[in-house]
């Protein structure tokens, strides 16, 4: 197991298409398959999945997931202002929270968060001409902010999850996702 | 780990459960959040040379079922809320004719459409006494991955065992969720087989109090009756008062001689509690780690989770109310297992329940709220 001691909650908000839900999947890929962890992801599953606010929460541990939900989370990214206003519940006062600079502004109360307000969609479909990377920038931001999977391990999978064709993308995607925050 | 170690959603892993226990047909009609089911075993049962059909409802689902499961086939359909509601008539069926049927019922808020996409725990005692007439039910209630594989499996065998129709009840969260869970192998997995009775008379159903119907073979030139009404040992219709009362009694009893085989449960800290928790699917979910934050705060709780939550667990249960004089039933409904609890436990225990129908499941922090009060 890498970093984990405890539990630890994160939560991706998006509008459907952003590819938010592929990163959750990821992470739980890279945790369980990576790691020798433990992990768990609820994505929300309505019509609004196809263009409307999405989320997918994901928990991690050291030990077998209990409560299959999140309750106080630790890491929150959001790409877009209407998910963000819908999902920024639950939070822990110092959660680190990531939101896309350009398509989240009204951030409200941001108590104790880490906030990190960055180009997150822009810069992707600027540097790898495709929104859909958007889902491996954000994994690897939640790797570099939050250090649950470690680096290695995450390129490994990439390199196996990734078809061919597009595996020099998702890896620029990685580096990109590094050097926003 | 082993490489069996995969991350899977819970319909999914109920779907595989069910191809390793043997399933070799399944008849359904999509609805959410049971939807996977049907599209996991469309893709892989002709795959395995087994058949997947879809109906054109619920009610056809359930009836394709009993006809492939009176061929000998292994069934199972899966559904959810309206469409259960659908099923109640061929589900009689099943239990008056006395025939092996697995259902997958993914609670959603309701009633009607209710809440499709939203958690619930309130067809509880729509499992018990949807179908009208007296009858016995076996209603299982996994929580977690492993859960999810292994009570599927189970109902398989029961239904096999018990000639009876077995409910596999759980809740959109499980249903939803991604977990990680180390698969078991299928060579290690117990599967209950029936044997097959040659007989040559018609007295399908003639046997003693305890005992099934005999399993033949059908479409081997024996002539059968199978009838939703009540019947006679050769299984034709008749109305003759002790004939009617022996096979209410035989159908009983089959099931509930055996109780210490079907009712299954786990219990958490319950060795010294003082608060027994009852809690099932997602909310046992919640319970567990409240349980676990109360002992750390020196309060005894314990957690009693039921895997078989019909046939109730009754005599387990009045033995732990021997002892321990409170319990807090958490379920997602507005209030159902409690009137049971409030048969099962004398009127010295304290009962308290925590419910919600508002498609929001408990979280441990509030059952743990409701155990500092109590």
């Amino acid at each position: 197991m890498s970093n984990l001691e405890k539990r630890f909650e994160i939560r991706y908000g998006a509008v459907g298409g952003q590819g938010i839900i592929t990163a959750g999947a990821l992470l739980v890929d890279i945790v369980v398959h990576k790691e020798n962890g433990y992990a768990l992801e609820s994505p929300t599953y309505t019509a609004t999945v196809r263009g409307g606010p999405t989320k997918v929460d994901v928990i991690l541990s050291n030990k077998p997931i209990l409560f299959p939900q999140a309750t106080a989370i630790d890491f929150f990214v959001c790409t877009y202002q209407v998910p963000f206003d819908l999902y920024k519940s639950r939070l822990r006062d110092d959660a680190i929270v990531v939101v896309d600079s350009h398509l989240v502004t009204d951030l409200g109360d941001t108590r104790s968060w880490k906030l990190h307000s960055i180009p997150i969609i822009n810069e992707t479909k600027k540097q790898l001409g495709n929104v859909i990377l958007t889902s491996v920038v954000t994994l690897s931001l939640t790797q570099k902010l939050t250090g649950v999977i470690q680096y290695r391990n995450m390129v490994d999978f990439i390199r196996q999850w990734a078809p061919a064709d597009f595996l020099e993308l998702n890896m620029e995607a990685i580096e990109l996702g590094r050097s926003l925050v | 780990m082993g490489k069996r170690r995969k991350v899977l959603q819970g319909n999914i892993i109920v779907a595989r459960a069910a191809i390793d226990a043997g399933c070799n047909f399944f008849a359904g009609y999509p609805i959410t959040p049971s939807s996977e089911i049907a599209q996991y075993m469309s893709r892989e049962m002709p795959k395995l040379g087994r058949d997947f059909i879809q109906m054109e409802d619920e009610i056809a689902s359930l009836g394709a079922c009993i006809g492939a499961s009176l061929a000998g086939r292994k069934v199972l359909t899966a559904t959810s809320g309206p469409g259960f509601s659908l099923m109640q008539e061929h589900l009689g069926m099943g239990v008056m004719a006395e025939i092996p049927l697995v259902i997958v019922n993914v609670m959603r808020g309701g009633p009607s459409t209710g809440l499709p996409t939203k958690p619930s725990q309130s067809d509880v005692m729509q499992t018990r006494w949807g179908t009208h007439g007296d009858h016995p039910i076996i209603v299982l209630t996994p929580a977690f991955a492993s859960e999810l594989y292994s009570e599927t499996v189970r109902a398989f065998n029961l239904s096999e065992r018990f000639w009876n129709p077995v409910i596999l009840l759980y809740d959109e969260v499980l249903a939803k969720a991604h977990e990680d869970i180390e698969l078991p192998y299928k060579k290690d997995l117990e599967i209950y087989k029936e044997k097959v009775h040659k007989i040559k008379d018609l007295d399908i159903y003639d046997r003693e109090i305890g005992q099934n119907p005999h399993r033949v073979d059908f479409f081997k030139g024996y002539p059968i009756h199978i009838d939703g009404l009540e019947h006679d040992k050769h299984g034709w219709p008749t109305s003759e008062p002790g004939t009617v009362q022996k096979q209410q009694t035989l159908r009983m009893q089959k099931i509930y001689h055996y109780l210490d085989d079907i009712i299954k449960y786990n219990e958490y800290y319950m060795d010294d509690a003082e608060i027994l928790v009852f809690a099932f699917g997602v909310s046992a979910r919640a319970a567990l780690p409240a349980v676990e934050m109360a002992r750390e705060l020196g309060i005894r709780a314990g957690l009693f989770q039921p895997l078989t939550l019909w046939p109730f667990p009754k005599q387990i249960l009045r033995q732990r109310f021997s002892r321990i004089k409170k319990v807090l039933t958490v379920e997602l409904n507005m209030g159902q297992v409690r009137y049971e609890m409030e048969r099962v436990a004398s009127d010295d225990v304290e009962k308290r329940a925590l419910l919600r129908a508002n498609g929001i499941p408990f979280t441990p922090g509030e059952v743990l709220d409701q155990i500092k009060e109590f």
